[in-house]
């Protein structure tokens, strides 16, 4: 167990920057995620930290050992490909065993190693069976077991379930994340599933164009998004521009064609001037479908429903154009065509963006 | 690390072309286009090719030859074509064998099956007799189809023993073609016959232009064909000819030169029509149509396309069959006793068991050394970034297009006293490191496709899953590459090692002692010996056509036919 960190990594394919100027670290036993839109470079960064990749520049370290120019199989890591990326001519065993062969396991020790990290995905007896007779959920903890059989320093993920359907996904979720923890492992896991990130990361970078737009926990990305790139991209938000009227502190007043709105500002280090062009940021669950007029509300008239049993999404015009509203357990139904509804949200549900994204962010959330 | 390697293997496989391919053939065009001054300096002419082109023999001797190359490349797109389109299209009882029996006639050397021609259609040979019998021929005024017929002789041994490269090269672009686009023109009204024209036949271009560039430059330069039919009319056997007077006679070299710059031109066309089109690179179908259940007329006549193909590629070589079990076979339709007498004889003979043991060891060697640098190559081509990667592929498809014959050539001349490679000749003036590189350039890219196909195939990240997990490079390639692409590389090797028993031109051109003498070149030997020559030469084209079935045998079992050797 040991951190890793990287400093102002860059990599290019021919024109395409796929990571430019990556600087991070990760804490020691951390489950770590790396979160974006396909080609935003996550996957290079795994690559770059595994060494299959060598950065144009920038540097790696394992706890205080540099490992920038270190070949891959001398780093001790252990990726879990997304396409598993078993070997066909071996058999479970022979996969699991290979990377304990490379290190000169005694042979008693491999197969009882072996035996245990078969048991630990739930794959006890399955040892002697040919790759193409498994499932994929099966392969997929074939995969699993060939990595942490090994006892890697740090546990490379590479959208390990992208390939699976639902239900797996969610049982996989609880069990990688048990055997990461029980293991002690420093772990990344690279994905574009939120869901996955949010229910199973310690923190998580949000990477965008081969940056580091914002790293935190799932609770402080989620509710305190720095930018509407990161707002958009982790759940769903309206964005309405506006203009700021008062500061207090955190908590602002901003003003908007809908008329004025309380709310607070995104980051604690941002001090705007009154007069300051903004946006916020209200999530579709944060509105809530009022009769009463008061602070922090605004009118508008149903669009459009769309009822999922759970939840119910609406879609109402207001002078600040149209807002998404979700409601949890919704009782009261509305009908597209009712006019004036009145929307209410709480002041700590409106956040307050800088119109354009920080050049550089920085971590700040602990 | 992984650079470091790919950086140093491009410069092994390259200096290896650049001495033994580009060298030889660079000599033969100095010699064609050098003049020498009396105070011994050098200067560029067009002389010699000037007189090449002036003289009414080599004149056409070169249009036959150009002749001979296009009519057997059309010849071998008719056979082609439609078995490949069928293929594709219909199930029919037997596909699977019937699919690779017809990939054989490659194998079997045309330069043997000739021999069995002329058994077949000679002044006394089967046809006649048979004809005879039928009461359709007079018996006091035989019909010499031979004579009469040498030239299409030699364009039909052509297709039917090329034929397979263009099956090969328009299956897999019909593989690739997606069923949709011509569902989508039946969806819009297309009857089948114009869907062809319209939709798979431009589409399947590459494939055409790709594989009949291959078939072109090698019957346009094919030796061993023309040899054994007698017919010295012909660019290839001029050159053969020119040999004798090789040191003051610069003609023969102006001629290979010629051949190699019509072979360059097509090579280099062919890569401009299949890289221009468009077409070459449609995505990979999604779904596969599935080919169509006929009735069982229908099917059995595909069935009987295929077996028709099979048999009638196939004859010569069972001529020669017959004629090495014949005890005398003369004026009748099938011999008129059988006898073992011939292999016991050529077991006595001086000529043959030699040429056995040499041909298996030039063949052998050579097979292995372009298994080494073809592996060497496709890995840097494959899985490195090198930019030059691009380059040496190039590089090492071009022995495709330079004829073997003007190769043969560029080494006779650098190996003679005094040159620089005279120190690849043996004690005694064995020429089995000349033989067993000249024979290795040629099938180099063979073997590259081979492999290439293999990596292809097989997922990068396979090899990485190994490299993280503690492997270090040389044990990620024996433990998980190597592995996964033996098939692949078996298919490729086998079928170099088959091209290269079956050499003609550097055989004949450079083994110059009998106890060094290949195969082929003993069996050209015993051809023009008297007595039972003929019949010596054919127990020994079918002791080599054993070897040859056994490892197309091999090559199938191993790696089928989708090891992507032919399809260049």
């Amino acid at each position: 167990m040991e951190t890793i960190s990287t400093e102002n990594l860059v990599k290019s394919f021919g024109k395409i920057v796929a990571l430019d100027g990556v600087s991070l670290r990760i804490e020691a036993g951390e489950l770590f995620f790396l979160l974006g839109p396909s080609g935003c470079g996550k996957s290079t960064l795994l690559r770059c930290i595994a060494g299959l990749e060598t950065a144009d520049s920038g540097g790696i370290r394992f706890g205080e050992r540099d490992v920038t120019g270190v070949a891959p199989h001398k780093r001790e890591t252990a990726l879990v490909f997304q396409s598993y990326a078993l070997w066909p001519h071996l058999n479970v065993a022979q996969n699991i065993a290979f990377g304990l062969e490379e290190r000169r396991v005694a042979k008693a020790d491999m197969k009882r190693r072996v035996e245990e990290a078969l048991k630990l995905v739930q794959l006890a007896g399955f040892g002697q069976r040919a790759i193409d007779q498994m499932s994929g959920g099966q392969q997929q903890r074939v995969a699993l077991a060939r990595a942490l059989v090994v006892k890697p320093r740090c546990l490379l993920l590479d959208e390990p379930l992208s390939n699976l359907d639902a239900q797996l996904r969610l049982e996989m979720r609880f069990e990688i994340r048990r055997l990461v923890k029980s293991h002690g492992l420093t772990a990344i896991y690279v994905t574009h599933d939120q869901e996955e990130a949010l229910s199973m990361a310690d923190r998580m970078a949000i990477l965008s164009h081969g940056r580091i737009a914002q790293i935190g926990t799932p609770e402080a990305i989620y509710r305190t998004p720095h930018s509407a790139n990161v707002a958009s991209f982790i759940g769903e938000t309206n964005l309405i521009a506006a203009t700021l009227r008062e500061t207090n502190g955190q908590t602002v007043t901003v003003a908007t064609v809908a008329g004025p709105l309380s709310g607070r500002l995104s980051d604690p280090e941002w001090r705007p001037q009154v007069g300051a062009a903004v946006q916020v940021s209200i999530r579709p669950e944060a509105w809530r479908l009022s009769g009463q007029a008061g602070d922090n509300v605004i009118g508008g008239n149903l669009v459009e429903r769309n009822y999922l049993g759970q939840r119910i999404q609406y879609w109402i015009d207001t002078a600040a154009g149209r807002q998404q509203v979700v409601e949890i357990n919704p009782w009261q139904i509305h009908s597209p065509g009712e006019v004036s509804l009145r929307l209410h949200v709480r002041p700590e549900d409106v956040l307050v963006l800088q119109e354009t994204q920080a050049p550089n962010p920085q971590d700040r959330s602990n | 690390m992984k650079r470091r390697t790919a950086i140093l293997l491009t410069v092994i496989t390259s200096l290896l072309l650049a001495v033994f391919f580009l060298f030889p053939a660079w000599m033969v065009l100095r010699q064609a286009f050098e003049g020498h001054r009396a105070d011994g300096t050098f200067f560029f002419t067009l002389e010699f090719i000037s007189m090449v082109l002036r003289n009414p023999i080599y004149q056409e001797g070169l249009i036959n030859a150009l002749v001979l190359g296009v009519a057997s490349t059309l010849a071998s797109l008719l056979i082609a074509m439609p078995l490949a389109l069928v293929g594709q299209r219909f199930e029919y009882p037997g596909k699977r064998v019937l699919g690779v029996l017809v990939l054989a006639p490659l194998i079997l050397p045309p330069f043997v099956g000739a021999v069995g021609i002329k058994q077949l259609l000679g002044c006394n040979g089967a046809l006649n007799a048979l004809l005879i019998r039928l009461g359709a021929m007079d018996v006091r005024v035989p019909y010499d189809w031979l004579a009469n017929g040498r030239f299409f002789g030699i364009i039909a041994m052509n297709a039917l023993h090329l034929y397979p490269i263009l099956y090969l090269n328009i299956a897999a672009a019909l593989v690739k073609l997606d069923p949709t686009l011509e569902q989508a023109a039946q969806n819009l009204g297309c009857p089948p016959w114009k869907r062809f024209w319209r939709v798979t036949l431009p589409l399947t271009m590459p494939g055409v232009f790709a594989g009949a560039a291959i078939v072109f430059i090698w019957a346009f330069t094919e030796l061993g064909v023309p040899l054994v039919f007698d017919y010295a009319r012909v660019a290839p056997v001029q050159i053969f000819d020119g040999i004798k007077g090789l040191d003051k006679n610069p003609l023969p070299y102006a001629l290979s030169a010629i051949l190699l710059l019509v072979a360059i031109g097509v090579f280099v066309l062919s890569k401009w029509a299949v890289g221009s089109s468009r077409h070459g690179s449609t995505p990979r179908p999604q779904g596969r149509a599935s080919a169509a259940r006929c009735g069982p007329w229908r099917a059995a006549a595909c069935s009987a396309l295929f077996l028709g193909v099979f048999v009638l590629a196939v004859l010569p070589h069972l001529g020669v069959v017959l004629l090495s079990v014949a005890g005398r076979w003369y004026g009748t339709i099938l011999p008129e006793q059988f006898t073992l007498h011939h292999y016991l004889e050529a077991l006595g003979n001086g000529l043959v068991v030699p040429s056995i043991h040499n041909s298996l060891l030039y063949a052998g060697s050579a097979t292995l050394l372009a298994l080494v640098c073809g592996l060497a190559v496709a890995w840097v081509v494959e899985r490195s970034d090198l930019r030059c990667r691009g380059w040496l592929d190039a590089l090492v498809m071009l022995p495709l297009a330079v004829p073997g014959l003007v190769m043969a050539f560029g080494y006779l001349a650098l190996s003679q006293e005094g040159k620089v490679f005279h120190c690849l000749i043996g004690s005694g003036g064995s020429p089995f490191l000349l033989l067993a590189i000249a024979y290795a350039i040629r099938r180099l890219p063979y073997v590259v496709r081979a492999a290439v196909a293999g990596l292809q195939q097989s997922n990068p990240a396979l090899e990485e899953a190994a490299s993280s997990l503690g492997a270090s490079p040389a044990r990620v390639l024996r433990r998980i590459a190597l592995p996964l692409i033996t098939a692949n590389l078996a298919a490729g090797a086998i079928l170099a090692f088959a091209f290269a028993m079956m050499e003609v031109s550097d055989s004949l051109i450079l083994a110059q002692k009998t106890q060094h003498f290949p195969i082929t070149k003993a069996i050209y030997t015993l051809l023009g010996t008297l007595g039972n020559g003929t019949e010596l030469a054919a127990a020994l084209g079918v002791w080599s056509m054993v070897f040859l079935t056994t490892s197309i045998v091999g090559a199938t079992v191993l790696g089928g036919t989708r090891g992507g050797v032919l399809k260049l």
